[in-house]
Formats: C-alpha cells, sequence, structure tokens
C-alpha cells in the first residue's frame, strides 16, 4: 500500500517537473518562410519595387540587423512588423498574417529568423530573392 | 356612323401574347449570341439568360395550355382551309386596292384561315421543335442515365435548335408585319393591346358585341 | 484495511489531480517563462532523444541503418517501388518504363550518366549499371523525411549528400556545404513538398525545366499559385493527394487516370483506386451553382478548366530543347553560353538551343490514361517528322477519354541513322567520352549506348521529337478557372479540339446560310408588299 502511495506521489510531482523544466523554442523555418516571403517579400516588391532576398547577408550580418532592431533606415523597429498589432491591422489582406495572427511575436521572430539563417549568404541553403 | 367594338383578346390572353413576344425575342437575341453570331451580353451571360428566359416561356406555356384547355379557346385554332383561298387573293392582291378584308373577326372566331394555320405550326412544330431540342441540350449531361447517348449526338440536337429559331425568326418578321394587315394597319395591333377590335355596326354579330355612338 | 487501501487510493487520486493540475499550470504558464518543453503534436516520437541518433554519421547509409534498428521493414518496402526501381512495366502495354530505360527529350537518359541522375535516387551509391538494388542501407531514408531542408543531395555523388566542402560545378565558386546528418536524422518527420519537390520540382535538369505544372514555387506557395498547396491556407502536402502506404506514392504519370467515374472516396473503401484524382475528394459533381458545369465533366478533365496556365509561380519551364545546335564555341574557343535580357541561359554549347516560357497555356488533347512510348531499341519509321517520346491514347468517342491540358516538350534529340533508333548519349561526367566535357557526339552515344547494351553504327542525326506531359498541379482558385468564351468561341483555347460540339465554336456553315436567307427573303418579302401597299395607297 505504502509503496502504491509512494509511486502515486513519485508519478505525479515528476510529471510536473518534467513538464515545467526549461527548454527553449524550436524555431519553425518554415513558418518562417511564409511569413518572410508573404509579409517582408510581398511589401518590399510592391513598395520598394525591389525585392529583399536572405542571401543578400549573412548570417551575422542577419543576426545584427534583427539586434540593431531598426527598419526604413532607423525610423523604426523592424519588430513592429511581427507584433500582433500589426499582423490584426493587415490580416484582412494577407494571408499569412491572418493564418498566424496569434502567434507570440517572439516566436514569429525566430521562425522568420531560422528562415534568413538557413537562406543567408552563408547559410545552409542560400535563398535568393525569396 | 355606328362603329361596334367586339372584346375579342381577354386580359390573360394579351399578357400571354406580350410576354411570350418578348421573351421569343429575347431568346433569338441571347440564343443567336451562343450560336456564335455576334457578341452582345458575352458567352457567359448569354448562356445564362437564354435559360433564364427558355425556363420561363415554358412557365408561361404551361399557362397558357392551362388557359386554352379550360375556357375552350383552343377550339380558335382548329384549322380550316375554308376561305384560305380568299385571304391569300387577299394579300396578293386585294390589300393593294383597298379591298374589303375577307374576314370578320368575331369572338368565336378571331383569327382568320391562315392565322390559324400559322399559329397552330407555331405551336405544334415550331415550339416543340425548340423545347426538345433545347431540353436535350439543357440535359446533356444525363443523356447516358436516359439511355439516349446512343442515339443523340449533340451537333444535331445543336442544329435543330438552331434551324427552329430560324423558323422562329422567320415568323416573327413575317408576323410583325402582317399586324398591319388588318382592316386599317393598326387595328391587329389596337385589338392585341386594348382587347376590342372595332368592327363596322352592320358587320357585327351577336355575342359581345357593344354599340357605341359616333 | 479496506478503509484504509481506500484513504491511500483517494491520497493517490488526489494527488494525481494535483500533479494534473501542476501540469496545466506549467502549460499556461508557457508563453511567459518560455521554458516548458512544448509537447510535439505532429509526431509521437521526437527522432532527437533516441540514443541511436545521438551521434555523428559519416555518411547516408550510417544513418538508415539507425532508422532500420526501429523501422525493420522500411527499407524493404522502398525495393518494392519505382522510387527505388526505376523501373515500371505498363500493365496496358506491356511495355518496360521507368528511368532505367526511358528516354525524355530533356537530358535524354541515365545511362552512362549515374553519378549525376541518381542524386534523385531514393538510395546511396548508384554510381554503375552494376548497383545492387537488395541493399537495404543503401535506400536513402532522409532525402523524404528531412525536415529541416537542409539534406541535400549533389549532383555528381551518386546519391550521397556532401560529406565535405566542395565546390559545384567545378570552378563556379558554388561551395556546397556537408550535410549535418545528425542534426537531419534527429528531425526526420513526414514527407513535405520541400522533399518531394527536391527531386521532382527540378526533374529535366533544373528548376521547373520538366513538368511545367512542379516548381520550387510551390514549396510555399499562395492561394492564386495552388488551392490545395496554398500554405496559408489548406497547405496540402503532395502526400495529402498521393495518399500513400507502405512507402509506395500512388499517382504516377505512367499510367494516369484520364477519368474517375468514382466519386469521392470514403473510408473503408477498399478497391486499389488512383486516390490523387479530383473526383476522390470532390466526387463527380463537384459544381454546386452552377450544374451545367458537372455536366462538362463529362468531356472535359477538371484540370483543362481549373489550371488556366503552368509555370504560374515565376519559375519558366523548358518548353523545347533542341540539342542539335549543341557544340558552338564562342569566340574565345570555349563553349558558348547564351543568356535571355533577364539573365536565364537560352543556349548553352553542352546542350544547344532552349525556349523557356512563364505562364504558358497549356495544350489540348483528347486523353483516356494510355501512354505509349518509343524506347531506345524502338525502331523509328521514318525521322522527317516529328516523333512522340510518348503518344497518349484518346479519342472522343472510346467513352473513356476526356479533353486535358498538357505540357508539350518539344526538341531535337541524337538517333542513329543506321540502325534507326532513338540513342543514349553520355553527357555527364569527368570521363573522356561524356559530351558535357568534350563536345564530341558520337563517342558520347557510344558510351551511353554500350552501357544500354545496345548496338552504336557510329552514325548519328538528330531528330524533331515531343513529349506530353498531363497537368495536375497549380489549380487555380475558381475565379481564376478558365471561362466560358475561352473555349466557346471560334479562335479559342479548344479550337483544335475534333469530336465535340461546342456551342459558339461550331456551327453547320449550310444550316446558317439557310436560315439567314429565309430570314432575309421573308423580311424582303414583306418590305416590298408594304411599299407596294403603300405606293398603291398614295395612287388612291
Amino acid at each position: 500500500m505504502k509503496s502504491r502511495f509512494a509511486w502515486t506521489v513519485a508519478v505525479a510531482v515528476l510529471g510536473a517537473t518534467a513538464m515545467s523544466a526549461a527548454t527553449a523554442y524550436e524555431a519553425d523555418w518554415k513558418r518562417g518562410r511564409i511569413y518572410y516571403r508573404q509579409v517582408c517579400t510581398s511589401c518590399h516588391n510592391t513598395e520598394m519595387k525591389k525585392p529583399v532576398s536572405p542571401s543578400d547577408r549573412t548570417k551575422a550580418e542577419w543576426g545584427a540587423y534583427l539586434q540593431a532592431d531598426k527598419h526604413l533606415k532607423g525610423k523604426e523597429p523592424v519588430t513592429r512588423y511581427f507584433s500582433k498589432q500589426y499582423r490584426d491591422g493587415i490580416k484582412a489582406s494577407n494571408a499569412a498574417a491572418a493564418k498566424f495572427a496569434d502567434v507570440p511575436e517572439k516566436e514569429l521572430l525566430e521562425d522568420v529568423k531560422a528562415f534568413l539563417n538557413k537562406g543567408a549568404k552563408d547559410g545552409d541553403s542560400p535563398a535568393s530573392c525569396s | 356612323m355606328t362603329a361596334n367594338r367586339i372584346y375579342i383578346f381577354k386580359r390573360f390572353e394579351r399578357f400571354w401574347h406580350w410576354a411570350q413576344a418578348a421573351l421569343i425575342m429575347f431568346l433569338l437575341l441571347t440564343g443567336f449570341e451562343v450560336h456564335g453570331s455576334y457578341r452582345l451580353f458575352g458567352f457567359e451571360k448569354a448562356v445564362a439568360y437564354h435559360t433564364i428566359a427558355a425556363w420561363t416561356l415554358v412557365g408561361l406555356w404551361v399557362f397558357a395550355i392551362f388557359w386554352h384547355l379550360t375556357t375552350g379557346e383552343w377550339k380558335q385554332y382548329v384549322p380550316t382551309m375554308q376561305k384560305v383561298d380568299a385571304m391569300i387573293r387577299y394579300y396578293l392582291t386585294g390589300i393593294f386596292s383597298n379591298a374589303p378584308h375577307p374576314f370578320r373577326v368575331t369572338t368565336l372566331k378571331k383569327h382568320n384561315p391562315l392565322q390559324r394555320l400559322a399559329y397552330l405550326g407555331v405551336m405544334l412544330f415550331i415550339g416543340p421543335l425548340t423545347w426538345i431540342t433545347g431540353w436535350f441540350y439543357i440535359f446533356y449531361d444525363q443523356w447516358a442515365d436516359w439511355g439516349a447517348d446512343g442515339f443523340l449526338s449533340l451537333e444535331w440536337v445543336a442544329y435543330l435548335h438552331t434551324a427552329a429559331a430560324f423558323l422562329m425568326l422567320v415568323f416573327l418578321i413575317v408576323h410583325v408585319y402582317l399586324i398591319t394587315a388588318g382592316h386599317t394597319p393598326a387595328a391587329h395591333l389596337k385589338a392585341m393591346i386594348t382587347g376590342w377590335e372595332e368592327v363596322q355596326a352592320d358587320e357585327s354579330a351577336a355575342a359581345g358585341i357593344e354599340q357605341r355612338g359616333a | 484495511m479496506k478503509a484504509d487501501r481506500f484513504r491511500g487510493r483517494l491520497t493517490a487520486l488526489m494527488l494525481g489531480g494535483l500533479g494534473v493540475i501542476g501540469i496545466g499550470v506549467g502549460h499556461a504558464s508557457m508563453p511567459d517563462s518560455g521554458s516548458t518543453p512544448p509537447v510535439k503534436l505532429n509526431t509521437t516520437a521526437d527522432h532527437a532523444r533516441f540514443k541511436e541518433l545521438q551521434r555523428e554519421f559519416k555518411s547516408g547509409p550510417e544513418v538508415t541503418k539507425a532508422c532500420l534498428i526501429c523501422h525493420t521493414e522500411a527499407a524493404r518496402q522502398v525495393h518494392r517501388t519505382k522510387h527505388w526501381t526505376w523501373e515500371f512495366v505498363n500493365p496496358d502495354t506491356g511495355q518496360r518504363l521507368g528511368k532505367k530505360t526511358l528516354v525524355n527529350n530533356y537530358c535524354v537518359s541515365i545511362r552512362a550518366n549515374y553519378p549525376f541522375c541518381t542524386a534523385c535516387h531514393v538510395g546511396y551509391g548508384w554510381q554503375d549499371k552494376d548497383f545492387d538494388f537488395t541493399s537495404e542501407q543503401n535506400v536513402d531514408c532522409l532525402v523524404c523525411h528531412d525536415t529541416t531542408g537542409d539534406y541535400r543531395k549533389q549532383p555528381g555523388l551518386s546519391g550521397h549528400p556532401a560529406s565535405e566542402e566542395r565546390e559545384i560545378p567545378k570552378g563556379s565558386g558554388n561551395i556546397v556545404k556537408p550535410v549535418d546528418l545528425r542534426k537531419v536524422a534527429q528531425k526526420v518527420g513526414k514527407t513535405s513538398r520541400d522533399t518531394c519537390g527536391a527531386c521532382h520540382f527540378f526533374g529535366g535538369g533544373g528548376d521547373g525545366v520538366k513538368h511545367g505544372d512542379l516548381d520550387s514555387s510551390l514549396s510555399a506557395p499562395d492561394k492564386p499559385l495552388d488551392v490545395h498547396m496554398d500554405a496559408t491556407g489548406a497547405d496540402f502536402t503532395c502526400a495529402t493527394c498521393h495518399a500513400t502506404s507502405s512507402h509506395d506514392i500512388p499517382g504516377s504519370r505512367y499510367t494516369p487516370t484520364a477519368m474517375d467515374k468514382k466519386g469521392a472516396m470514403v473510408r473503408g473503401q477498399t478497391d486499389k483506386r488512383n486516390p490523387a484524382t479530383c473526383q476522390s475528394c470532390h466526387g463527380v459533381t463537384p459544381h454546386k451553382v452552377q450544374a451545367r458545369l458537372n455536366a462538362h465533366a463529362r468531356k472535359i478533365a477538371c484540370q483543362t478548366c481549373h489550371i488556366p496556365a503552368m509555370a504560374r509561380g515565376g519559375v519558366p519551364t523548358k518548353m523545347s530543347w533542341d540539342w542539335s545546335t549543341a557544340g558552338k564555341r564562342g569566340p574565345d574557343g570555349k563553349p558558348l553560353v547564351v543568356k535571355d535580357e533577364k539573365g536565364r541561359v537560352i543556349y548553352d554549347a553542352k546542350k544547344g538551343d532552349f525556349v523557356i516560357a512563364e505562364n504558358v497555356m497549356p495544350e489540348y488533347a483528347w486523353f483516356n490514361g494510355h501512354v505509349t512510348y518509343t524506347l531506345v531499341g524502338d525502331k523509328l519509321e521514318r525521322t522527317d517528322g516529328v516523333i512522340g517520346i510518348n503518344r497518349i491514347g484518346g479519342s472522343p468517342t472510346d467513352g473513356k477519354s476526356r479533353i486535358w491540358p498538357f505540357k508539350v516538350s518539344r526538341g531535337a534529340q541524337p538517333y542513329d541513322s543506321v540502325n534507326m533508333n532513338l540513342v543514349t548519349p553520355h553527357t555527364a561526367g569527368d570521363t573522356p567520352t561524356a559530351y558535357w566535357k568534350h563536345l564530341d557526339w558520337a563517342e558520347a552515344i557510344e558510351t551511353g549506348m554500350e552501357d544500354f547494351g545496345l548496338p552504336f553504327s557510329g552514325k548519328f542525326d538528330f531528330v524533331q521529337t515531343e513529349m506530353y506531359w498531363p497537368l495536375s498541379h497549380m489549380v487555380a482558385p475558381k475565379e481564376k478557372a478558365v471561362g466560358c468564351a475561352e473555349c466557346h468561341s471560334r479562335d479559342g483555347r479548344l479550337k483544335d479540339i475534333k469530336g465535340v460540339y461546342l456551342p459558339r465554336r461550331d456551327a453547320a456553315p449550310w444550316l446558317d446560310l439557310l436560315g439567314w436567307s429565309a430570314a432575309a427573303l421573308a423580311l424582303l418579302g414583306v418590305l416590298l408588299h408594304g411599299g407596294l401597299r403603300i405606293v398603291r395607297g398614295w395612287r388612291e
């Protein structure tokens, strides 16, 4: 009897601790690819008439760019474009923003970062223009 | 002088006639676009309009048949050869010399013998030919289920439907012209609009005649 | 005793419940702390946690051996498929097909070109005709089950991924990094558009070259490009339609289903149907608003209206490849390469002239699913016309055909002008006879035919060929489907299709003549009659 009791407690405690153990978010590069293409690329194409490519920069350069958090020559933070607020604003006309409307901003940023790292000039599979 | 009027076209009959006239002209218009004779609405819309108009006309005919059967008016279309020769002679010669119209309208005989023949032809030949071919045309996808796949070809269904349309067009042209060939050029048109046909007093038959001082 | 046990159970239950609450709290707090491992919902096994995969791998086969420890049947299942054998006997024609024997009018044949072509073999080490097709460890699990997008098999390595840094092609400055097999192996998962696309998007030697309806734009397409694969919508993978069991992927182009009359598939259905037809989901009467369109499906494949154009994703497809002009050298004596204004190659001394195009309207033909190939050993009756590399069956009257959209790839390719058969030149490789290295046809053909075990007379010429590729992908949203008038017109998409009456396209000239004459005569008659009446009236 006692052993059963102890066993149950052990399982319960173990379960609880295992579930709250710390691990980092595992970025989804495919989700990043969709968001990058349909939000970043499509806007740059229509507004700037000039495509942006992951392979325009190296991994380190992309890292520094996102770290600096500057967009439009420093006039605004680039993270603005990952915010829920921004996604809500464009989701009526942007399928990617609509689909990922509820994704936490940090995760989405990580996803896009993972895609950029893959496609960077020195990434595992450099990607031009998209 | 006294003019008499007889009421020959009842309200439903006039509605039927004019609705049918409009529908047939619209069907010809859209039909020949589908056929490829010109571009007006665009193929897709032409087909849609044509189909809607066709079903509307079917509905109208159902009512018209019911009306003719229940009122006995169908007898107006029983063909007769009596005075046909006189009518033809009138159209060929008499009409040019203001000869009297050989036919006297009564409520029991509101169509002259040529009209009877022509309208009967429209209703017994051109109409059914159009309906039947149109029906097969629309339900092309069901042929296999009906077992009609073996002996029907869409090509010939379309040809016959087109031929029926041409016949209807010819009828329409002649019919529109002959409107002016009544006792007076406007007599027929007036009758079909108001229902009343004016006849001279001495010629008036017993029933349905209203006298009016002039 | 009993009560005691009961109390024990109760306590256990309560504590268990607490545990559950704890788990729940852990979940709820996840976004804030960012420190709780989220449960993976797309798999029941996190391969990163398997000891067998927590090690360095020096080669692909090493990874496969690790996979087979658990997935004991997988390799032998793959052995049974076309993806492995590159062989397929068409049950209709008895023809032996598959990449091992077929020629096409792109790179022609794999013969004597194995190390390059087998970059797309689902295996490792097929470098010559003596490859061991019974080897289990040489089955490549990763090429289909990679989820990282980093697993690449470079041409020239006989199906192996790069194991060290290489410059491919040599002298190009394009450095290919070795694949991190450990990472790839730990992240294996279901197949995706990326994995299937790694080969099928790049058939014919480059992105979009071969199919017209398959290219890299489908890796993450938007809705206008493909309603089903739309990455922000339905997000179909290839296997959503090509629903696979035991590694044998259905829906092959060798025996296409041209007419599926059976309607939507339901659970428990046991007959072996192609699950990749439109009808297997949509049924045979999918148009709810416009029933007339269902009638069209008797004669017209769904694809014909719903794929208005191919190569719609920004990647051009190769419409024509003329090998007969290959071999030109520039003024500098080097093999010539010519590019168009967009920087895309349209002439390459190694390959000849290309015609590439985007947004191409398909060609249309009656198709009943029967395809007959001109094989290498087949005698060419005449070479002044166009040889059908594959010839599609179909007629308006056989009851099995529908009008299908095709990409027709045209070109000219070498044949043996004495023995009168197609040949398989040895093009790729660092060998003394490879065409792409020495630009000498006779030697290249000699080597290629020797591999096949077929004679070569030494004399060759070029013959015009064409090849039909039925289209099924890049399905547009319904608003973008082909409109009625695009076929229902004299000069429309189906202007050359025989055996079906198309309103507005077809009319009998004699009937029109007769009809309009009758109408004109009637009009003339009434006008004359009326005119006469008016004239007479005036006189009186």
